[in-house]
């Protein structure tokens, strides 16, 4: 089923078809859902509307591990069968991956000024979110270290899979040492009952950042194609010059 | 012969080469633990003198200094056998990788480590730790020195070759050590407020039993690539 799916060809012929479905349901769920969250929804009874941060820090959040984890599986992908789409796949959800956890760091920043004082805490959740951020650089910085491509792509998804790894253990940890050193003095965001009204448009946003992000991946990895196939071309024209002038 | 007592042959000559390469010159054994003093002088000076502001924080001052300490020689592990070829030669042997690649982080780890054990009445003295600590901070050193060094010779095959590896080695460790820094810093701490610190130690053993497991494997998978290019 893979082997059907890493087909170059395919890929554009399928992507080409649901990519302005995927840009319809992300614009349609970012529309509702910024409406829903900033006009539409009640403010917390002790946050004000410094909540509203929430309803893209959250999704922002998932996005940002869920893409990590997708990253990862596409690397087994890639290391396991060598699909050359693999890997594009994973260098193309690399710097949304960086940019979402930047997100996540800013918007987090952003709303502990008004809650807890400070632009910083070193908060569990934060805390692992900035590791998380650095296995998306090392992952960046090590796939562009080398001469040749392929090495970078092969030695920085070997990486990805150690992260995959690890990355559990450092969340668990850093759970571990925040109870360890701060026992349950922060507020717990969202809550575990959170109004349906804030509900409805975090979820909205979650999938229209998810949609909007999947939009993104398949332009990326389509012009990673071109790139590909253009380096070919001129090789190919390169050495035709070659063999017809010497 | 049985096979398996080859191994162990192949394993045991491997780490006599790696402390013979290393103790002609003992220059990096001793760098190392000069390094993890400079380490502390500047924590030292960064923070003033005082002495009950340096009880609370000399646990975290010591397994930092040797993190950090330990760090550099790193990438030396693999870089000079990649360099001069003896990677190379070894790969077309019938020994796995995976055994030799152990026997190095092994070898690594006494090489770096037990001197670091043995001047570890150094680091008690300059930093004021706790007597009562000695015995758990010789345990979670030798556990936690386990698997930073099998975490360190998967960084030290992932940037073979790379341009600018040296910088971009501790990038690469950082984030996959901090369980350890937290683990060994919960032992320290555990044990000086008089609870039992078996808890963070049964986590760091763990920790470090997993990378026992997959470490040789993927460090000789990235040796592997590293060759063939």
């Amino acid at each position: 089923m893979f082997d059907w799916l890493a087909n170059p060809n395919r890929f554009n012929r399928i992507t080409e078809k649901i990519q302005p479905y995927i840009l319809l349901i992300s614009g349609i769920t970012l529309i509702s859902g910024l409406y829903f969250g900033l006009f539409d929804s009640p403010k917390d009874y002790q946050q004000g509307d410094a909540v509203r941060i929430m309803y893209v820090h959250v999704p922002s959040a998932w996005l940002a591990s869920f893409l990590y984890f997708t990253l990862a599986i596409s690397c087994v992908f890639y290391l396991v069968w060598k699909h050359p789409l693999a890997d594009l796949i994973s260098s193309s959800i690399a710097p949304i991956g960086t940019l979402f956890s930047a997100l996540t760091l800013v918007t987090g920043s952003l709303w502990g000024k008004p809650m807890w004082g400070t632009w910083w805490v070193w908060d569990a959740r934060l805390t692992s979110m900035l590791v998380l951020f650095f296995f998306y650089l090392g992952y960046i910085l090590l796939s562009n270290a080398f001469e040749r491509k392929i090495d970078g792509s092969k030695t920085a998804s070997v990486l990805a899979i150690v992260g995959l790894i690890n990355l559990p253990i450092v969340k668990f940890s850093v759970d571990w040492w925040h109870t360890l050193h701060q026992p349950a003095s922060i507020i717990k965001v969202g809550g575990p009952s959170i109004d349906d009204k804030m509900l409805l448009p975090l979820i909205l946003m979650i999938f229209a950042l998810s949609f909007f992000s999947l939009y993104i991946i398949i332009l990326n990895v389509k012009t990673k194609l071109i790139e590909k196939k253009c380096e070919a071309l001129l090789l190919k024209s390169n050495l035709e010059e070659i063999s017809t002038t010497g | 012969m049985s096979l398996q007592s080859s191994f162990i042959q192949i394993f045991i000559s491997h780490i006599k080469r790696e402390f013979l390469i290393n103790f002609r010159s003992l220059v990096d054994v001793i760098s190392t633990i000069s390094f993890m003093i400079l380490i502390v002088i500047l924590f030292i000076l960064g923070i003033g003198p005082f002495e009950e502001k340096l009880r609370l924080i000399s646990n975290a001052i010591f397994w930092l200094g040797l993190i950090l300490a330990i760090i550099p020689s790193l990438e030396k592990t693999l870089q000079r056998d990649y360099d001069n070829g003896w990677l190379d030669q070894t790969i077309t042997s019938p020994t796995p990788m995976e055994i030799i690649l152990l026997s190095k982080s092994l070898a690594y780890w006494l090489l770096v480590i037990i001197p670091l054990v043995i001047s570890l009445p150094l680091f008690i003295v300059l930093l004021n730790i706790n007597l009562k600590l000695i015995p758990w901070l010789l345990i979670s050193i030798l556990v936690g020195g386990l698997s930073i060094s099998l975490i360190g010779i998967i960084g030290s095959a992932l940037t073979l070759g790379a341009k600018r590896g040296n910088i971009l080695l501790p990038i690469l460790i950082i984030p996959l050590i901090i369980p350890i820094l937290i683990f060994g810093v919960g032992i320290s701490e555990a044990v000086i407020i008089n609870e039992s610190p078996i808890g963070n130690l049964f986590l760091l053993i763990g920790f470090t039993l997993i990378y026992l497991v997959i470490s040789p494997f993927i460090s000789a998978f990235l040796v592997r690539i590293a060759i063939s290019r």
